[in-house]
């Protein structure tokens, strides 16, 4: 079922890929105490806020030269080796991206204790 | 159940629901509150301030679900504890009562389905020089420059870069929302997460064609492929799609 770049969570979705959505879409009423949350709050600040700072120019900028490399015109043994370094830098790019999750998820687990 | 006790809320369901067979948060049993034709999904809370961490955030998702195998839900957000059954009587389904009615009619039949897209860096940033030859022609210029020399330099290069990535993003964002927009009954686009999210976005889909939309989305995956990584939660409860009006 889940076919070429298609990552699918289905009805039991990793807590990490709805937390936005438990946290901020549904109904609330007026009268209401709402509990507080422990060790959540970091990971929610990360899923909402988007920072163009400029680590992320200062790597775009690097990512334009590593482009460069990865694919020369005559590609000699060189290119094989610099374009699996750059293939990863990017796994590492996504390792980045999963670590807000699983920080969130360690907090949580502390909590959970 | 204890009358007396707080109440921590779930959500609505028609009078007629069952109540999800599980533990809620807190280890409590889960019980309807039933008022006229509606019921609120709640369980016993021994303090109104409570801590709450990601097992509580996983049961409040795991009740919701249960809840929709069961017929039509009206997720509540995560947290809302209200003082006693008779506040939950009175203070939402009394009060709320026609507004709770109509979106259960409305959401009957109904699923939530999340998508996110994410452009692949690799590949946008390619397209990126490519088709901007200004950038091309900085980043050729700062090659082998001095790395503080070019300090402020690389950040314009950046910033260049960046603008032209959001602008894909953009693009690439309502090109997949074109063509999912048939299979869904309503989007709710959200902020993108990070600096190459195309698509944040919710998709209220009638259960019949939820296969149908998945196979769009799998179909755009395949066309993309190595551009493009789409990340697909559901079908959920409407998170996105419930709301109360103001306090009638």
């Amino acid at each position: 079922m889940a076919t070429g770049s298609v990552q699918k969570g289905g009805a039991a979705s990793a807590l990490y890929d709805i937390l936005d959505l438990i946290l901020d879409k549904g109904l609330v009423v007026d009268v209401f105490a709402r509990v507080s949350l422990v060790g959540i709050e970091l990971v929610t600040i990360d899923v909402r806020v988007v920072i163009a700072s400029v680590d992320t120019y200062l790597r775009f900028a690097e990512a334009t030269n590593r482009l460069d490399l990865q694919a020369p015109r005559g590609g000699g043994p060189l290119s094989g080796l610099t374009g699996a370094l750059s293939g990863a830098t990017g796994q590492l790019t996504e390792a980045t991206e999963g670590v807000t999750g699983k920080a969130g998820e360690l907090a949580g687990a502390a909590k959970g204790k | 159940m204890s009358a007396s006790a707080y109440k921590y809320v779930y959500g609505v369901v028609h009078a007629s629901a069952v109540a999800p067979p599980r533990e809620g948060i807190h280890g409590s049993t889960i019980e309807l509150i039933t008022f006229g034709p509606t019921a609120a999904i709640v369980s016993d809370l021994e303090e109104r301030d409570i801590d709450a961490g990601r097992n509580d955030l996983m049961v409040h998702a795991e009740v919701l679900q249960d809840a929709l195998e069961g017929g039509a839900v009206l997720p509540m957000r995560f947290g809302v504890v209200m003082a006693d059954a008779e506040a939950v009587k009175r203070e939402l389904l009394e009060r709320y009562q026609d507004a709770l009615l109509s979106q259960l009619a409305e959401l009957d039949g109904k699923v939530e389905v999340r998508l996110r897209a994410v452009l692949e860096e690799a590949a946008v940033i390619g397209e990126v020089v490519e088709e901007h030859p200004e950038i091309a022609d900085l980043r050729d210029a700062l090659r082998g420059s001095d790395q503080d020399a070019s300090y402020y330099e690389r950040i314009r290069l950046g910033e260049m870069v960046a603008a032209a990535v959001a602008r894909k993003c953009e693009a690439e964002g309502q090109e997949i929302t074109l063509a999912l927009e048939p299979f869904a009954l309503a989007v709710d686009a959200n902020t993108a997460g990070h600096e190459r999210m195309a698509l944040n976005a919710s998709f209220l889909i009638e259960r019949a064609r939820v296969a149908d939309f998945e196979e769009a989305v799998d179909e755009i995956g395949r066309v993309r492929a190595g551009r493009l990584r789409l990340k697909y939660a559901g079908p959920l409860p409407a998170y996105s799609f419930a709301a109360l009006p103001a306090a009638p």
